[in-house]
């Protein structure tokens, strides 16, 4: 019996049979695209169906009269400073620990538990804990962005450790490779990929607990002034803010993390 | 150049436990000045293993090493795996100066001296991944003499290319190594490849014990064509053969 084999197309044969517009509804950003426009429609008509949840335009009113007020660039000025310093600290604490716990297999003895139990702490324990032990201003939110994300950032740089390959340590050993060069050259660029998605993980979980720890015990901030709109029943100016967040978070994933995503990985695009 | 001397080596894997494993049994052997010597034996007889601990990776359970340079001092070890084993992240130029002790311009000379060697000079800038399997071994090697080692290890450095490109890199291998005067050691379970190579094959059996250490006299270069060559190969293998009849489990394992 002789089998058919179907003719194989070249990826540049591929590309070429497929007309432009073709091309374009099927992109990444066409389907990011179609989120954005779908969340939209479900939220026109929630609002239409509910008159508890206030539709786009008395949202973007509301949103127009903040930034008129200077309410938004003062308030997220005061949450960038908190959150910026509480990641900083998250990440670099965060990979500095998590390369310890990797590679000395005492240091994952005694941090192992602590670790996990401030993994399952809550964010808004943390809020709650910071504001009674240092009260309103920048250290709760600071503290609290700090507590809530560093966790995550040592498990997975540790998780990458612990993967780095054997037969690339053994090389490095049998070569007598210092120990600073080992970890600059192979043990941090073999866990970018887990540095990348800890930093993920710490924006994420950072933003959750400067909103929170502003929530509950700010003097100003995003969330504070999130709660403002909440606690006056006005759930236009709380959605308006909402949508800030929200946008803050799609800003910093798109123009921040796949960029430097990119710029991590750019030997493994290099080889295909 | 190295002195490197093995007396009564043993190595168990799991030592005191039920599952106890010897591999290496009571080795002794030395090696000393210009030499290229082959350590051949079949499958698990421990071969990888007494690189290993040579190199500082593996420990020994007992018995006495020592590597020591021509003046005595401890020696630097230069090593070529099976596969290349190259940081995927880094430029063959940056993998090169990773296993260097120092990052300045006569070292920088010497990598590129020795990717020039290996037919790599232009190639300083590619990741590895951008290489064919046989120019990243062609890499390993470059690296391994750009420390400019006492002595080069070499564990099947071939076994995993083509017979074209091993024939091609064992030719480089030979010239490369009469240039530079060092001392390797060299494991192969290729007869015919260390035959070629080779100033002494020492025989490993099963178990890990020493058949037979066998001098290799003829000149260099050599070429597999030289029937003085070729019958020495056969030479050899015949007597790998008679181990073979004369240990049965080896009969058994193929």
């Amino acid at each position: 019996m002789t089998a058919t084999l179907t003719p194989r197309r070249s990826t540049e044969e591929l590309a070429s049979s497929r007309p432009a517009w073709q091309k374009r509804i099927t992109s990444d950003r066409a389907a990011r695209f179609t989120f954005y426009v779908a969340a939209f429609a479900l939220w026109l008509v929630l609002a239409g169906l509910f008159e508890r949840i206030p539709g786009p335009p008395s949202v973007v009113d509301r949103l127009v009269e903040e930034f008129r007020r200077g309410e938004v660039f003062g308030n997220f000025a005061d949450t960038f400073y908190r959150f910026g310093i509480g990641v900083a600290l998250s990440i670099v604490v965060g990979i500095l620990v998590g390369v310890l716990v990797g590679l000395s297999p005492m240091a994952r003895a005694f941090l192992e538990s602590p670790v996990m139990v401030a993994l399952s702490i809550p964010a808004i324990m943390w809020a709650f804990l910071t504001v009674m032990w240092f009260g309103f201003g920048h250290t709760s939110p600071i503290v609290t962005t700090f507590l809530t994300a560093v966790p995550f950032m040592i498990v997975n740089v540790a998780q990458g450790v612990l993967g780095v390959s054997r037969d690339l340590r053994d090389m490095s050993s049998s070569y007598g490779v210092p120990l600073r060069r080992r970890v600059s050259d192979l043990v941090l660029p073999a866990v970018m990929g887990y540095v990348m998605a800890g930093i993920r993980f710490v924006v994420i979980m950072g933003w959750n607990g400067v909103l929170l720890a502003e929530w509950f015990g700010g003097s100003g901030g995003a969330g504070y002034r999130a709660r403002y709109w909440y606690d006056a029943n006005q759930f236009a100016g709380f959605a308006a803010w909402v949508v800030l967040f929200v946008g803050v978070i799609i800003i910093l994933d798109q123009l921040i993390f796949e960029r430097l995503s990119r710029r991590a990985f750019r030997w493994r695009d290099a080889a295909h | 150049m190295a002195v490197l001397t093995v007396n009564d080596l043993c190595k168990t894997f799991g030592a005191g436990t039920a599952r106890a494993n010897r591999v290496l049994d009571h080795i002794t052997f030395d090696v000393r000045g210009q030499t290229f010597v082959s350590i051949v034996g079949p499958s698990g007889c421990g071969k990888s293993t007494l690189l290993n601990i040579i190199s500082g990776v593996e420990t020994h359970t007992s018995g006495e090493i020592s590597v020591t340079s021509d003046a005595g001092k401890p020696a630097r070890l230069g090593y070529v795996f099976q596969d290349p084993r190259l940081l995927p992240w880094r430029s063959v130029r940056r993998n090169m100066l990773y296993v260097q002790d120092a990052d300045d311009e006569v070292t920088r000379r010497r990598v590129d001296t020795y990717l020039d060697m290996v037919g790599l000079g232009k190639h300083g800038d590619f990741f590895p991944g951008q290489l064919s399997g046989g120019m990243q071994q062609r890499v390993g090697i470059a690296r391994a003499f750009a420390v400019e080692p006492d002595l080069l290890i070499m564990d099947e450095p071939f076994s995993h290319l083509d017979a074209i490109t091993a024939r091609g890199l064992r030719a480089q291998l030979q010239d490369i190594w009469a240039q530079s005067k060092k001392t390797v050691v060299f494991v192969t379970h290729d007869v015919v490849e260390a035959v070629e190579l080779s100033d002494r094959i020492i025989v490993l059996q099963p178990g890990g014990r020493i058949f037979e250490d066998i001098t290799i006299d003829l000149p260099r270069p050599r070429r597999q064509s030289d029937p003085a060559v070729a019958t020495l190969q056969a030479e050899v293998l015949a007597r790998l053969e008679n181990m073979k009849a004369m240990t049965p489990q080896v009969a058994a394992a193929g």
